[in-house]
This record gives structure tokens, sequence and C-alpha cells, in this order.
């Protein structure tokens, strides 16, 4: 029989040190001790055909070619309480809000510098900061549309904003596609217990999107712009495509005449109105960004500007989601709200500040070493399993250039139980809600949960050897 | 409002999937035929690479081997011969996954699922004793994705163009059924034994027809004996059988006639039709009917690229 069990140094997700089910997860635990090894590996199987046969990838480079990998699946679920995910929706709410007000206030009066609660020289060393977007106004004063936020739980069960991702954030398609799978996997689970829908998600983009649309167009045309296929986001791109009946284009198929947008259809130019790109702002327009992309549209800030097509999210939004930008949220959250914020930041050292970097020099084999503009876990360093050539490195990178460096504690990340080579065992897992801002704001129920397949390992990420889980937000009464 | 890119994509993904049918058909049948017909009649492999079209490109790569497994790899497995079945189908699928915001999700996973047993099967399939396994599976696949666009796929412009795609390579591979294999055996006929048609002849005509799946609606429509001039008509000019070089060009009209720019493609399609007319007179004479079938595949050439130049490059 298997036997879900948990390791006593860190926090499980689906059971309690003494092996009995957290709230929400008796069903799923019930089931899975239940069964042989063999029965849950075959249903691993099942996944895992479906998901080659339905081609869910993703692409990671190799050689600079793009090659497709299998979506990689574990079919245990990650399981959180109702009750607690409307506390954790309820602060991702609040956060958004303010994060979109800080946006907003940028671009405009920059009253929150003035009024000295955030840095004028932390501003002037953004790189996400982008003085062609100052004086723009857009719909709804929101500019972070689309946020997925990363949320780790530490050992003691405190579930933290590891970052917000505010550019182009991915892997909503695989939340959703994860649950497809899982709902063919876990029939069973699914019929016996009320586990929140995740589907409503991409209606509730489409309504967002058809919100943006310049005054006076009753039915918008919205199109999805991707990099192209060699993009490791591509699948996710086309899926949401497909997902709202929009247009899937690239740079070339869009042109900007008399600053308004069109796409070239087999009829001739066809006026675009709302653009939900999946290129990052420097790719955007080579007139203004970098002259080089040849994955942009030449004129399309003019048209922007001028305000005959939304962009989602806005050009400029990636200035709220550098890391170092990150650690001043909670100051943020209260400055816009005028509310304490209800879902907790991790503790993080500014090197910009001699004092914090002072003890972060100290300190280096006990904390995490975060670059301010990398994504994907890239240019990080975790103290405790770096070497010291490493840590020495890391030392020389910060005094070189203090601004672009944070520092936090090394959390534990919480585990879930995952289908090994040796069987069933913890692995550590984080979560990536989605929440779309318009009129009002949108939460998925749960989020993407990604989980590192490697014992121990705290890399997530799918191009590294990463994992994915469905996330079940599981009603308790 | 159909972009021009995707248009492109697929317009190529009908005209690859058509394809890789098409080669499974030619295949199949023309193993079988090399079964039942004694050496002396059929003996070599070559007149497959005729039809395929592909005698040049298989030359340059493999000159002066003949035998079958080395012809049948090259039109079946070979990932360096662009027109084998492998590539084609590797091409549809490609042309099918970056228009999957367009195409029925389970459309898209009947050529991925196919590609998938293609890439591991491809090499296997060659050997004789797994080759019409192989192949049926090929096409039962190509015709479930049929099945499912048929069925389920809203009829837009992105459908016309799946529609145009497939029409024009299916007339294309008709007719060149027809110019080499048809005009070859009537010479053979005329040559060997006047118009008398022999015993053997017997067993290639059915053949030729059963290449395009047609034998049986053509016994139906002609009521069971067979006959050169018939057969020839009947995959040529017979309408209602919509494997046939004049169902296709009826098919490509129909589709046009719902896509923008008629005033640039209805005059190439008029051409096209007007390759037909006299068709009948030369379905005796093998000689003619190769010349007619090439003016034929010229047109339909000329209709491809105005095709590109309309819909792909567009007017700006």
């Amino acid at each position: 029989m298997v036997n879900v069990a948990t390791t006593p140094t860190h926090w499980d997700e689906l059971v309690h040190p003494d092996g009995r089910a957290r709230p929400g997860g008796e069903a799923l635990v019930e089931l899975i001790n239940s069964m042989e090894l063999s029965e849950l590996l075959e249903r691993q199987t099942l996944a895992d055909l479906d998901i080659m046969l339905s081609g869910i990838t993703f692409t990671v480079s190799h050689d600079g070619r793009g090659i497709d990998r299998s979506w990689p699946f574990d079919v245990i679920p990650r399981i959180i309480s109702a009750q607690e995910w409307r506390r954790t929706e309820a602060g991702l709410r609040q956060r958004l809000r303010a994060l979109n007000a800080f946006i907003d206030d940028l671009y405009h009066d920059q009253q929150i510098v003035t009024d000295g609660v955030f840095p004028a020289e932390i501003l002037a060393g953004s790189k996400g900061f982008r003085p062609e977007c100052r004086g723009v106004d857009t719909r709804f004063g929101v500019w972070a549309h689309i946020c997925g936020s990363d949320l780790v739980r530490d050992r003691d069960g405190t579930m933290y904003v590891l970052e917000d991702n505010l550019r182009v954030p991915s892997g909503v398609s695989y939340l959703l596609e994860n649950r497809m799978v899982a709902k063919r996997v876990f029939a069973d689970l699914f019929e016996r217990q009320s586990i929140e829908p995740v589907d409503r998600y991409t209606d509730e983009l489409a309504r967002m999107l058809a919100s943006l649309a310049p005054d006076g167009v009753a039915s918008p045309n919205v199109v999805v712009l991707t990099p192209g296929i060699y993009n490791s986001a591509y699948f996710e791109h086309s899926f949401l495509a497909q997902r709202l009946g929009a247009a899937l284009v690239e740079g070339s198929d869009l042109v900007v005449e008399d600053d308004c947008v069109y796409m070239r259809t087999i009829a001739g130019p066809e006026r675009v109105h709302v653009i939900y790109r999946r290129i990052d702002d420097a790719f955007l327009d080579p007139e203004v960004f970098r002259p080089d992309s040849a994955l942009g549209v030449p004129g399309l800030m003019r048209a922007w500007r001028a305000g005959n097509v939304a962009i989602a999210n806005a050009p400029g939004s990636g200035v709220a989601d550098d890391k170092v930008v990150y650690a001043w949220v909670p100051d943020i959250i209260r400055y816009y709200t005028g509310e304490e914020p209800l879902l907790a930041n991790v503790p993080t050292y500014r090197c910009a500040i001699a004092e914090e970097r002072a003890h972060v020099l100290a300190h280096l084999e006990e904390l995490v070493i975060k670059p301010a503009n990398e994504s994907g876990g890239y240019g990080l360093v975790i103290g405790d399993r770096a070497t010291t050539e490493q840590l020495h490195e890391a030392a020389r990178r910060i005094e070189a250039d203090p601004r672009n460096w944070i520092a936090q504690p090394i959390l534990s990340l919480s585990t879930v139980p995952t289908l090994t080579d040796d069987g069933v065992a913890p692995r550590h897992v984080d979560l990536r809600p989605f929440v779309l801002s318009g009129a009002s704001t949108y939460v998925t129920a749960g989020g993407l949960t990604r989980v590192a397949l490697v014992e121990g390992s705290l890399v997530v990420n799918s191009s590294q050897g990463g994992g994915s889980k469905d996330t079940w937000i599981v009603e308790t009464d | 409002m159909l972009l021009s890119r995707v248009a492109d994509h697929l317009y190529w993904g009908a005209r690859y999937a058509e394809r890789a049918q098409c080669t499974a058909r030619l295949v199949r049948t023309y193993t079988e035929l090399m079964v039942d017909l004694p050496s002396s009649v059929l003996d070599s492999w070559e007149p497959l690479l005729v039809v395929a079209g592909s005698e040049v490109a298989y030359e340059a790569r493999a000159g002066g081997v003949e035998d079958e497994m080395s012809i049948i790899t090259f039109l079946l497995a070979d990932l360096d011969n662009p027109s084998s079945l492998a590539c084609s189908v590797t091409q549809a699928r490609e042309n099918v996954r970056v228009t999957r915001e367009i195409i029925p999700r389970e459309a898209w996973q009947r050529i991925n699922d196919l590609h998938h047993y293609v890439m591991a099967n491809a090499p296997t399939g060659c050997a004789r004793a797994n080759r019409a396994r192989f192949l049926n599976r090929v096409i039962a696949d190509c015709q479930q994705l049929d099945g499912v666009l048929a069925t389920v796929m809203l009829r837009d412009e992105a459908h016309e163009m799946w529609q145009l795609g497939e029409a024009i390579e299916r007339a294309d591979m008709t007719t060149r059924v027809v110019g080499v294999r048809a005009a070859a055996l009537l010479s053979e006929s005329r040559r060997d034994d006047g118009p008398e048609i022999t015993a053997h002849d017997d067993v290639q005509w059915m053949g030729l027809l059963r290449s395009v799946s047609a034998l049986q609606m053509y016994q139906r429509a002609r009521r069971g004996t067979i006959d050169a001039t018939s057969a020839i008509e009947f995959l040529v000019l017979e309408e209602r059988f919509p494997r046939s070089v004049a169902a296709g060009i009826a098919r490509i009209r129909q589709s046009l006639a719902h896509l923008p720019h008629r005033d640039l493609t209805d005059p190439v399609v008029d051409a096209l039709a007007d390759t037909l007319i006299g068709i009948a007179d030369t379905a005796t004479d093998g000689e003619a009917l190769d010349a007619a079938m090439e003016r034929v595949q010229r047109a339909l050439a000329d209709l491809d690229s105005v095709v590109h130049s309309t819909f792909v490059v567009g007017q700006t």
C-alpha cells in the first residue's frame, strides 16, 4: 500500500507530521492510502499519455533551436482549503489594487516619491521604468491587467508572496490543462467533494480585454501578440488565442498607419483594438525601444499613446515587479489602500541601503541572493548550497551594483507528496495564482502549482527540471 | 478576419495531410498489385516513384538502386525526401500546430497522434509484412482528421482555405495517377494486344482505380465491368465521385467563392476548368492523355501561385 508521509523539517501541504490529512485533503489521502503503488502509477501513465496525445508542451531552447517537451505533470494534486484560499485571494486583490495605483502614480504625479514613501533614487535606477509611458491615461487606471504572483509557504505554515510578475506572466494555460487531465485521472474524487472549477478564467480574461477597447468600439478586435513558435511559452499563446477566439498574431502580421493598428488578413488590413501582448516591453516597438527588434511593430507606441489601441499589460508595467521594488510593496499597500497588507512579503534586505547591505555581505551563506531583473531562477544564489567561490563572486557583484541586488532568508518551501522513482515522497512546491485587473479584479481558484521533482531541490521552473500539479480549492464546511 | 500568414499554414496543412493520405493509398495498392501479378507483367517498383513525382529526387539520392525496400523507404520513411509520407505528416502537423487557435482541438490531436505513430513506426512499416497495417493506420487517421473538420469546424474562411488546399492536392494526385499509370497502360495495351483488355490488364485497371479508392464506386456507377475509356472518364470527369479531377475543381470553385478577391481568382479557375474540355477524346490514346493531364497540372500550379500572391502576399 502507498503511504503518504512527510519529513518533519518541512510543512507538508497534504498531511500533518503524524500522517493525518490537513483540511480538505481527507478524501485524497484516504484514496491514495488505499491504493497499491501500481494503481497510482497506472493513473500517472494515463495522465502522461493524455498530455502527449493532446500535445501539451513547452519549448526549451537547445543549440539555438526550440524543442518541444511534453508538459511534466504529477498526478497527486495540491490541496488548499477554501477557507484559507479566501484569505489569500483577498490579499492578492489588495496587492494588485495597490500595485496598479503605484504604477499609475509613477507615470503621472509620482506623489508617493514626493511624500517620501518610495525613494527617488530607486526609481531613477529602475530598468522597468519607461519614460515613454509618462502621462498616458489607461482605462480604469490599470496597467498590470494580468499578474502572476508566486506564493510559497515556509515551515511554520505562513504563506508569503515571493514575487509579482507584472510583465508577461505565463503558466495559466497549464493550470487549465492540468485540471482537464486531473478530472480524467481522479474523476472519483471530483464527484465526491466540492472542488472549485478553474475554467472561468478565459471568460474573465476575454471580458476584461474587451473592456479595454477604445471608446465607441462596440465589438472590439482583440489579438494575442506572440514572439512566435520558438518562444518557450508559444503553447500558451496559442492556447489563450484559441480560448479567447482571438487571432494569434506575430509582429509582422501587424502594421501601424495614421496611429492605428491593423492586421494583415486575406481580405486586406483589418483594424485591431486590443493587443494582449506576450512580448517584453523592449521588443514591442523598434521605433521606441530596441531598434533591432524584429518581433515588434514599428509605431505601436504611437498608436497606444494616441489611445487608438489598448495594450495589456500596458508598456512600463514592469517597473513594479522589479525585485528591489518588491521590498517596498508593504509600504506601497499601506500608502494607497490605507490598510495593513493581508499577505506577507518575504523579509527582504535591500543592498541599496548601506546597513542592510552590510548585513547581507556578513550573512551570505544564510541568505538567498537575487538579481533585480532576472526571471526563471537565473542568477540566483542560495547561500547554504553555494561554493565559497560562488559566494565570493556574489559579494563582488553586489558591491559593484548594490541597487540591483536583494537578499532574503532561505525559506524552506512546503512540500506535497509526489510520485517519484522511489514511490511517493515529499517534494517542494510553490504556487502561481493569476490576477486579472480591469473594472473589477478576478483571482484564479488556486493557481499553478509547480514542483521541484529532484529530492531536496527548490528549483520549480519547468525549464530547469520542475514539474507541476493540479491545485484544488476544496470546500471544507 | 483570417490572417494571411495563418491562411498560408492552413492551405499547406491541408495539402500535406492530403498528400500523406494519397501516398499511403498509392503504395498500398501498388504493393497489392505486385503481389497479385506475375513478374512478367509487372516487375518494377519504379512506376511508383513516377506517380509520386519523386523519380528525379530518388535518382539523385539512390540512383541505380531499384529494389523494393529502397524505393518504399524513400517514399514512406525518408526524412530527407520532402515528399515522403513521413515528411508530409511532419509538415502537416507543423502547419496545424501553428494554427491551433483556429483548428478544432480534436483535429490537432488526430494529426499529432498520427505524427507520433509515423515517427515511431515508419521504418518498420516499410517492410512488406507490416506495410499494409502501417498504411491502413495512416489512411484511417487522415480520414478521422477529415471527419473532425467536416463535422465540427466552423464554416468560415479558415475552413475554406483548408478545403482549397485539400482539393488542389487531391486533384493533382489524381491527374498524376491518370497521366502516368493510365497513359502507360493504354500505350501497352495498344502495342501488344490492340484495344482488347487482357486478363492482366483488367487487374491493372482495377488496381489503378483502387489507388484512388475509386474501384467500388466505379463498379456501382458503371455497373460492373471495367473498360479503360470509362475508367479514365470516371477518374477525370465524374463529378459525383469526390476524388475525381472534375469534383476537385468544383470544390476549388466552391471554396474560392467564399473567399475574397474573386476578381483575381475566378479567371484562373475558369482556365483550370477549361483544361478538361475535350479530354474524353484523349481517353484512348496514352500520349494524348498524358499531355492532357500535364495541362491540368500546369493549371493547378498556376492556381497555387495565384492563391499565394492573392491571400498570402496580399495587397497593401
